[in-house]
């Protein structure tokens, strides 16, 4: 029975909608997966010369073990934002003779499976031969990999425990979030020295092997909890966790309802991004962007004028980049009763372009405190927002026309490459290499600063012109749309 | 009112739909019947611009479909989910249907109350989305939506499934009703031969893309269809 369950879902998976793209773009995701992975790997055997870095007379792995705590912490909140309990239609087999032990088992054992699971062990096993093996013994190498790993399968199993219980109450995981960085500061400042306690334990069980009894009898725990829980629970409507559905109060919002029908697209864009999980988790990561800046500033090696308009365009058009490239495909499950109601395609293009406009704009004021970093920044930012505002905005909105994916709105946005085509790759292209490329001769002819200034000049005539710019991208929508729709009600 | 001429529509060199010439005239009431994949549905995509004929054209009061966007004001449709905002709770798509076609505030509270019945209380004040109503509850909603407009063509694929039995009946009652008192021109899809007869003064059968009967609605056209299809 246990075989058939998997076969299902081997079949589930290969026969996914995920692979159905073209070759070029599996490759291309495949190529980025790989990156991340030999990153991790790499990470994994180097860390010892970090460490040694920051802490010359320390022992390797003595420090990495003292992080473990903190990891396993991180490791549990992280999933917490971003995994999503896997779907399983059980609906399709608790109608069927199967004993529901064998179901329950079944859907916990295939949790294991899943990547953040498989991304720590990239780190810890060229960790253990590398660093552990041959400082230590192959004995406490396959201790420490062991416990390393129980406490890894735990933490997947603690974590669905809590996701199904706490899913109403993300609160939780903020505060828990808090508290470890708390605890994180206090480490830092020698209050309370919660690594060290990670790594004298560590160090205590890998040199007592029998002492991994106590993780694996947590295990045991945490799944008996789960077994326990889920059986409890083993009806269709319990097992497809769902937060508590409310109506929000966007509706209230009467501002809008006096910009006429305008308004009330305004506002159906508003509820598009903030109702749907996919948009709302993407739009609601964007802000780390405007961090982005901190990171550059700050470094002096990374200061150079080149990487300063892209940090420019990056803040300032981060967030439209992520509502533009998909502003059809999120509307692809209501395509067709776009085009086929009355609506005004200039007054739907103006809304989205109202949007951009507020999320252009906004980035840019919200940038404007990293002038206290020169004014240099202030003027190439200034740059770059009115490149973003009134070139790329376009282009963005004239590539939009090329999607044709449907995209699953009701999915999170973390590792969702679903509904990425081709036209999201190119779209790149004039984003990031155009500006530094327009930038890039005055910058060897020695006026930097007309370089800039050309590239503002660009965004602020595309500004003035953008009445005959939005008619272009309009006619090539009306061009499109019927290949958008065909592509749109494929699911 | 509504015209096809030489109408051809292939996927991938299969043709779909052919149609050489079929006139609807103002204020007929027109069922279409035919079994899965007789191309009902094509032919309402083609009327409504949804997709591009091979060949031929789609006239709606004259003028090609594909060209204009006139008719979108006189034409209510309701084809599938895909036309439904689900995000939207149904009286946040109402307003926002409303809004889109320039109606008043007192066009809307008219149309709440003269919907009243056919909701059957299931779908104003619910507090949820559309996506979360089931699915003849999104039909309920779907449908008045495309009558929100008083339009005078009005397009129906499939509209008696999933509906429970009551409002099939308010439906039936309601499309008659609309009918002859603001002579609206109906175009109704249908697998269920009864209502459609019972609705539809004129009967055209789709097989394999192909008009095999048009006929006028009269006493026996029920079993006349009956034996048609029967296997």
């Amino acid at each position: 029975m246990f075989i058939r369950l998997l076969s299902h879902q081997w079949k589930e998976k290969t026969r996914s909608n995920f692979w159905q793209k073209s070759v070029i773009i599996n490759i291309v995701i495949g190529f980025f997966m790989l990156i991340m992975f030999s990153y991790l790997i790499l990470l994994g055997l180097f860390v010892d010369e970090l460490i040694k870095e920051i802490r010359p007379e320390s022992d390797p792995f003595v420090v990495f073990s003292g992080a473990m705590l903190y990891y396993l912490c991180i490791d549990l909140f992280v999933r917490f934002m971003l995994y999503s309990l896997p779907k399983i239609n059980i609906e399709s087999y608790l109608h069927l003779p199967i004993k529901k032990y064998k179901i329950i088992n079944f859907v916990l054992t295939k949790s294991v499976t899943n990547v953040f699971n498989v991304l720590p062990l990239l780190v810890f096993i060229p960790f253990t031969l590398k660093i552990i093996v041959p400082g230590y013994s192959s004995l406490v190498g396959l201790t420490w990999f062991v416990i390393m790993f129980i406490m890894v399968i735990n933490n997947s199993f603690l974590l669905h425990y809590l996701k199904r219980r706490f899913v109403d109450k993300p609160i939780i995981a903020g505060v828990f979030a808090a508290v470890i960085i708390l605890l994180m500061i206090l480490d830092k400042f020698n209050i309370i020295g919660l690594s060290a306690y990670s790594s004298l334990i560590l160090v205590y069980m890998v040199n007592n092997p029998i002492t991994i009894l106590i993780p694996l009898a947590l295990l045991i725990l945490v799944y008996y909890i789960n077994y326990m829980y889920l059986k409890s629970k083993m009806t269709v409507e319990d097992i497809n966790v769902k937060k508590q559905k409310k109506v929000d109060s966007l509706s209230r919002i009467k501002y809008l309802d006096s910009l006429g029908e305008l308004g009330e697209m305004l506002m159906l864009e508003l509820k598009l991004i903030w109702r749907n999980k996919r948009s709302r988790s993407i739009i609601m990561m964007t802000p780390l962007f405007l961090l982005y800046g901190l990171l550059f500033y700050t470094n002096e090696d990374m200061s150079n004028p080149v990487m300063l308009i892209f940090v420019g365009i990056f803040m300032t058009g981060g967030i439209m980049l992520n509502y533009g490239q998909y502003m059809f495909g999120w509307e692809s499950s209501y395509f067709d009763g776009i085009l086929a109601n009355n609506i005004d395609y200039q007054k739907h293009f103006r809304a989205k372009y109202v949007v951009i406009v507020a999320m252009v704009v906004l980035s840019y004021v919200l940038t404007i405190p990293y002038a206290y970093f020169g004014l240099n920044i202030l003027l190439i930012n200034t740059a770059t927002f009115l490149f973003n505002l009134g070139f790329l905005s376009f282009t963005l909105m004239y590539f939009a026309v090329y999607s044709k994916t449907r995209i699953d709105m009701t999915k999170s946005s973390a590792f969702n490459m679903q509904g990425m085509g081709a036209s999201n790759w190119i779209m790149i292209i004039p984003f990031f290499i155009l500006p530094i490329l327009i930038y890039l001769p005055f910058n060897l002819l020695g006026i930097p600063n007309v370089g800039v200034a050309v590239i503002g000049s660009i965004g602020l005539v595309s500004l003035i012109l953008h009445k005959s710019l939005m008619k272009f991208v309009i006619r090539r929508f009306e061009k499109r749309k019927y290949i958008m729709a065909k592509g749109f009600r494929e699911s | 009112m509504i015209q096809a001429n030489k109408l051809v529509k292939a996927y991938n060199g299969t043709v779909v739909l052919n149609v050489p010439e079929l006139k609807i005239e103002k204020g007929e009431s027109f069922g279409l019947v035919g079994n899965n994949g007789a191309g009902k549905t094509t032919f309402f995509r083609l009327i409504l611009d949804l997709i591009q004929a091979n060949k031929g054209e789609v006239l709606s009061q004259g003028n090609d479909v594909k060209n204009t966007v006139v008719w979108k004001s006189y034409t209510g449709s309701y084809l599938d989910e895909g036309f439904l905002i689900e995000f939207l709770t149904p009286e946040e798509y109402f307003n926002f249907v409303a809004s889109v076609n320039h109606l008043s505030k007192g066009d809307i509270q008219k149309f709440m109350e003269d919907f009243k019945d056919f909701f059957d209380g299931e779908i104003i004040g619910k507090g949820k989305y559309i996506r979360d109503f089931s699915r003849g509850n999104k039909q309920k909603v779907g449908i008045a939506a495309s009558l929100m407009t008083n339009p005078e063509v009005l397009i129906l694929d499939e509209p008696f499934a999933s509906l429970d039995p009551s409002t099939q009946i308010r439906l039936k009652n309601l499309l008659k009703k609309l009918k002859e008192e603001k002579n609206m021109t109906m175009l109704i899809s249908s697998h269920d031969l009864s209502h459609v007869t019972e609705v539809c003064e004129r009967i055209v059968v789709l097989d394999k893309g192909n008009v095999i009967h048009d006929i006028k609605t009269q006493e026996d056209t029920l079993k006349e269809l009956e034996s048609y299809f029967a296997v």
